[in-house]
């Protein structure tokens, strides 16, 4: 043990033992060893792997995490073991888990304009939103295989529906704009040529008075809501549409435009009215349940079915982004017109203040979402141009990726392992390689 | 009677001439010797003296007596007793020796006069009076008799004495004034018979008795008899505790309060060695001690320095002698010839009680987001009535639309030339950009809005390409409406450099101010834009106007000139009010969302705030910037106000007003927001509120345009 062998005899020891839930490679022999207590992160991270390197000769190094009584360390382990009040005396046991940080950071993909948001939902593509009012869609980091076009402005938001239908079926995606349009497309994300294919929207949804603002779809894949200036948010049924008549009302259009929009035209089926300024986040976490955020610094969620909010959380705040998962997917993340990531609990009683507070971004927080898999982790992205990784069991980020030379305006998670964020610098960031669990 | 005395005491030797005092040597006497049985039983600690004196041979003196005793033996024994008991008792004792003949006594001599005897023998027989000597052989025979001088005659005797030598040499020594026995020593030297100072035992040298060591038997019989009286009830002991008295003091003061008492000034400090004149050093201040003293104020120094004096002659006279002499002098000149009642206020209370910030919130704190895109100063911002969007006129000829929540900016108008103000029409139906450039007006459509919105628009500008000019009053033209293609919307052309567009509530009207029509005849107009119409207001302006504002809910219209602002009836069309402002001049004014309260601020750095109900005079004056006001503006909903200023700044105050017309406004300054750097002398050109958070954009000569939120 060369640390062990390290002129660290003036630092005290303590006997600890390491264990992990990672697969056998991953696993260090169960033995309890005495280490210096004056060792951070890191050297706990050499210590491990040099174990795990004397099991396996051709092992490769690679960073871990640590976590002592489900808190994750982020100073020395005297100093952690003091501020915890936790026993150096007796055998102390260390989960060690990979570390939660990207290794790799793709080509980042360029757009025509900003890029105002991103779906990672499904594992197969990327769908992302732009300010020159097309969507598009990307099969890896700089690969485009389709162009959404038909909205008059900037879109603000996209959501994928059914992301989990296994491939072989033609996708459904929605998409929000600045035109107080919402539209549905089509694509086959199976084809992909040398050249983006361009695809026209089979369905437009009018009924909204002012810019929406966000979208988000039904878990089951049937209805999306839609959130907007206007402060109203609107329920519209997207499974009604028969395949057959589309494709005709698609070439038809192209000869007389004005008859065919109108017949493909929905409308809204409810309203959810409660808010009093701009909607600007909606999330659908159940079946019947809905959250939305809104600049009237509220947080409410409502219920689908009698359209009416079943509570009503004030936060004081201009809310921005809104996600709704962690812990049985209940907890609540949003972050708004101050640099503080805020996260609460509504199943506890009786009070409104937050359960974490996450205060390391300088400026907005423009979207935050939480990571599908996982309890513990969720990304965030800032108007101070950087995408935070947070976990809930320390108070510092576990990564900063500071890819985005501008304004960040959306980030989400990609097939579990990667985080994507568009801004104001028109591209579309693909941090990979994170491994959450 | 001295003889008998002798025989009883011989102590009474020297004391024996004088009859009164042995009367009471002899009273004493007679106590002393009873009580000397006495004091046996009761153990006295006159014992001891008698026990000590039994050697010296008295019975009952005391040790005082025996001292007194034996000092006057001595003195007998020194002086001889002998002659010393003649020459003393001369009068009396050579009348016993020589057999005093006469007995009569001390009686007058005339009651003889006229007998033939002169008294009476101690026989009881007559004493014959001599014969009468012939005075001239009486005479002849003291001429002859040369021992004539010390004859005397004794009348009483009737017979003639010869004074001896020793006689006559005492006579003469009284004379002189002297002791009469040449032997006696006035001043005997003292003999310390018994010393008592370094006696190593107490001067009683006697052991201590025994009863001293054993109980006392009387003592305990006193105690058995007490004990028995008790039992028997002879003796009552008093069980119960003494009642108090109930009187008091009815007229003096109260002991308990002490206002009136007299308390004692605390002593003054004696001077110590500090105060020497030639102190220790340990005492002598060091240079920076010195130095020390003299940064500190007059009061907090020290009131004596100690300092350093080779001799007491050096030390110098009091320097300051004379000024606190001056200062005790005007004191007593100046001070009241009357008790003075002091009021006791804490300065603390006189303070006008704010509020604490924390509890005013939210209220813009923080820049977040900037908008940044033009390339000169942002002269003027204006918010769309959704909070959505703004819009900015730069020097540099262009206006800009922006998104707020992104800071993205939509769209670009290219004027050529500086933009002066830009307003947005605050009825959300009517998404209209009101521009003024140089001597034009533009309306702008921005493309807003729902279709039907935006069709209404379209409508409402396209008849301004069909309007003719008005003539309402004038006759000739004052504004040119015409439909200007380049920028999609209506250009109003004025024969002035226009400086700035204020709308009214509803969207309708609008108005616009030429401050440079140096005829003032037309220098406001009103427009409706409805209708493609053009007003002169009619009133008379007394000065340059600087600004203009509409009443946020009655048709009342604020103009200010540089001194006062003029609030007018539109419907009346009559003056209202004079507000006077007092300060140099006027740059802007906004109206609070109730109406009744207008800021105005001006070049001097002053916001003033009228409450109008109350008077034509500012209510409250904050000085607060150092340089020129720029704008001010009154949030729409939340109870704040913020001004900005040529200093790169803007305040951040909370401004409430109560609907309790007995309540003055609140007054609370917030926030300082700075951020914007200076250029060519100008800050913060322009701030406004965001219609519904509590958000403040600020537009600066920077070029920049930021956005506190809170």
């Amino acid at each position: 043990m060369d640390v062990d062998g390290d002129a660290e005899e003036a630092s005290r020891r303590v006997q600890v033992r390491f264990v992990t839930k990672l697969k056998p490679p991953y696993k260090a022999p169960p033995a309890s060893i005495a280490i210096p207590t004056n060792l951070t992160r890191f050297g706990l991270s050499a210590l491990v792997n040099n174990l795990l390197k004397a099991g396996n000769a051709d092992w490769k190094n690679e960073a871990f995490d640590f976590l002592i009584d489900g808190e994750l360390v982020r100073m020395s382990l005297e100093e952690f073991l003091i501020a915890k009040g936790i026993s150096a005396e007796k055998i102390l046991e260390i989960e060690y888990n990979k570390a939660v940080a990207p290794r790799k950071e793709e080509e980042p993909s360029l757009h025509d304009d900003w890029v105002s948001a991103v779906d990672g939902s499904s594992p197969r593509f990327i769908l992302t939103g732009c300010y020159d009012g097309l969507g598009r869609i990307w099969k890896a980091a700089g690969l485009c295989t389709h162009l959404l076009e038909g909205h008059t402005g900037a879109i603000t938001s996209v959501c994928i529906l059914n992301p989990k239908v296994e491939s072989g079926i033609e996708q459904v995606v929605a998409t929000a704009s600045k035109d107080m349009t919402l539209r549905l497309f089509k694509v086959n994300t199976e084809k992909s040529r040398g050249r983006p294919k361009k695809v026209q929207a089979f369905k437009s949804f009018r009924g909204h008075n002012a810019s929406v603002q966000c979208i988000a779809a039904a878990p089951s894949g049937d209805r999306i809501c839609s959130g907007s200036w206007d402060s109203r948010i609107n329920l519209w049924q997207a499974n009604d549409f028969d395949s057959g008549g589309d494709f005709v009302s698609i070439k038809k259009r192209k000869k007389d435009t004005e008859d065919e929009e109108s017949k493909s035209e929905g409308e809204a089926i409810s309203t959810l009215v409660g808010h009093t300024q701009c909607v600007s986040s909606v999330v659908w976490a159940e079946h019947e349940t809905l959250y939305s955020s809104s600049w009237d610094h509220s947080i409410r969620r409502w219920d689908v079915e009698t359209g009416k909010d079943s509570m009503n959380m004030y936060c004081g705040k201009v809310i921005n982004c809104l996600d709704v998962g962690g812990e049985s997917s209940s907890l609540i993340a949003a972050g708004g017109s101050d640099p503080i990531l805020r996260i609460w609990d509504p199943r506890k009683p009786g009070t409104l203040a937050p359960i974490f507070q996450f205060s390391s971004h300088t400026s907005w927080i423009s979207g935050c979402k939480w990571h599908d898999k996982s309890w513990y982790h969720l990304v965030s992205a800032s108007y101070d141009g950087k995408v935070m990784l947070w976990d809930l069991r320390t108070a510092w980020p576990l990564a900063v990726i500071n890819t985005h030379g501008d304004k960040v305006l959306c980030a989400d998670w990609w097939k579990s392992d990667c985080v994507i964020s568009g801004g104001a610098d028109s591209k579309l960031c693909i941090a990979s390689e994170i491994s959450v669990m | 009677m001295a003889k008998k005395s002798k025989n009883s005491k011989g102590k009474n030797v020297v004391v024996e001439e004088e009859e009164d005092r042995l009367i009471p040597n002899l009273l004493d006497e007679e106590p002393r010797n009873s009580t000397q049985e006495e004091e046996d039983k009761a153990e006295s600690s006159s014992s001891e003296y008698v026990s000590s004196d039994d050697n010296a041979g008295a019975e009952g003196a005391d040790g005082y007596d025996s001292l007194t005793d034996t000092e006057s033996e001595s003195v007998d024994d020194e002086g001889n007793v002998t002659t010393d008991d003649d020459n003393d008792g001369e009068s009396d004792s050579s009348e016993d020796e020589v057999a005093p003949r006469n007995t009569v006594g001390d009686v007058p001599f005339e009651w003889y006069k006229d007998e033939e005897h002169i008294g009476y023998d101690i026989a009881g027989k007559k004493i014959k009076k001599k014969e009468r000597e012939d005075k001239l052989d009486s005479f002849l025979a003291s001429a002859d008799d040369s021992e004539n001088w010390r004859k005397i005659y004794d009348e009483y005797n009737d017979e003639m004495v010869e004074l001896t030598k020793g006689e006559t040499k005492m006579i003469r020594r009284v004379l002189k004034g002297m002791a009469p026995h040449p032997e006696f020593d006035p001043y005997p030297t003292a003999v310390d018979w018994v010393s008592i100072d370094d006696a190593e035992h107490p001067f009683p040298n006697a052991p201590e008795p025994k009863r001293r060591f054993v109980p006392s038997k009387w003592e305990s019989k006193m105690i058995v008899r007490l004990v028995r009286g008790i039992r028997k009830g002879l003796i009552k002991v008093d069980d119960k505790p003494k009642e108090e008295n109930r009187v008091y003091l009815l007229w003096g003061d109260d002991p308990n309060s002490t206002e009136r008492h007299h308390i004692p000034p605390p002593k003054p400090k004696l001077p110590g060695h500090e105060e020497s004149y030639n102190p220790s050093l340990e005492y002598i201040p060091t240079e920076e001690e010195m130095k020390s003293y003299e940064l500190m104020y007059e009061e907090d120094r020290p009131k004596f320095i100690p300092k350093r004096f080779t001799s007491m002659r050096s030390v110098p006279a009091y320097n300051k002698a004379v000024r606190e002499t001056f200062d005790r002098c005007l004191d007593l000149y100046l001070c009241p010839r009357s008790q003075k009642k002091r009021i006791n206020i804490d300065p603390e209370s006189l303070k006008p009680k704010l509020p604490s910030r924390k509890d005013l919130k939210p209220y813009p704190t923080t820049c977040y987001l900037e908008y940044k895109g033009h390339r000169g100063p942002v002269v003027s911002i204006s918010t769309d009535s959704t909070g959505q969007w703004i819009a900015s006129g730069s020097n540099d000829g262009t206006v800009r639309f922006w998104e707020v929540e992104t800071g993205r900016c939509l769209r670009v108008w290219e004027f050529g030339e500086a933009v002066k103000h830009v307003a947005w029409n605050p009825s959300p139906e009517l998404p209209v950009l009101a521009v003024s450039v140089g001597q034009d007006v533009f309306l702008l459509k921005t493309g807003l809005g729902n279709g039907e919105e935006q069709k209404r628009v379209e409508d409402l500008l396209n008849v301004g390409s069909q309007m003719t000019p008005d003539d309402s009053d004038g006759g000739e033209s004052i504004v040119k409406w015409s439909r200007d293609d380049n920028h999609g919307g209506i250009r109003l052309n004025h024969f002035k450099t226009v400086s700035s567009v204020e709308w009214h509530r509803k969207g309708d009207y609008f108005s616009t101010l030429m401050p440079y029509d140096i005829l003032l005849l037309s220098s406001v107009l009103v427009h409706q834009l409805s209708k493609g119409l053009t007003q002169r207001i009619p009133f008379k302006l007394h000065g340059l106007p600087v600004s203009s504002a509409f009443h946020p809910t009655r048709s009342i219209f604020f103009i200010s000139t540089k001194k006062n602002v003029r609030v007018y009836d539109l419907l009346k069309q009559r003056l209202i009010k004079k507000l006077e402002t007092g300060v140099r001049e006027v740059s802007s004014i906004a109206i609070h969302p109730g109406g009744d309260n207008v800021i105005v601020g001006s070049k001097d750095g002053k916001l003033c705030w009228f409450d109008m109900d109350l008077s034509s005079q500012p209510y409250r004056v904050l000085n607060c910037h150092p340089k020129d006001i720029t704008n001010i503006a009154f949030h729409r909903s939340y109870p704040l106000f913020a001004s900005s200023s040529d200093d790169c700044t803007a305040y951040v105050f909370h401004g409430m007003v109560y609907s309790d017309l007995n309540q003055n406004p609140l007054i609370v300054p917030l926030e300082i927001l700075r951020g914007h750097a200076s250029a060519n002398g100008r800050g913060v050109l322009d701030c406004k509120f965001h219609p519904r958070q509590p958000w403040l954009f600020t537009a600066g000569a920077d070029s920049v345009i930021k956005l506190y939120c809170h």
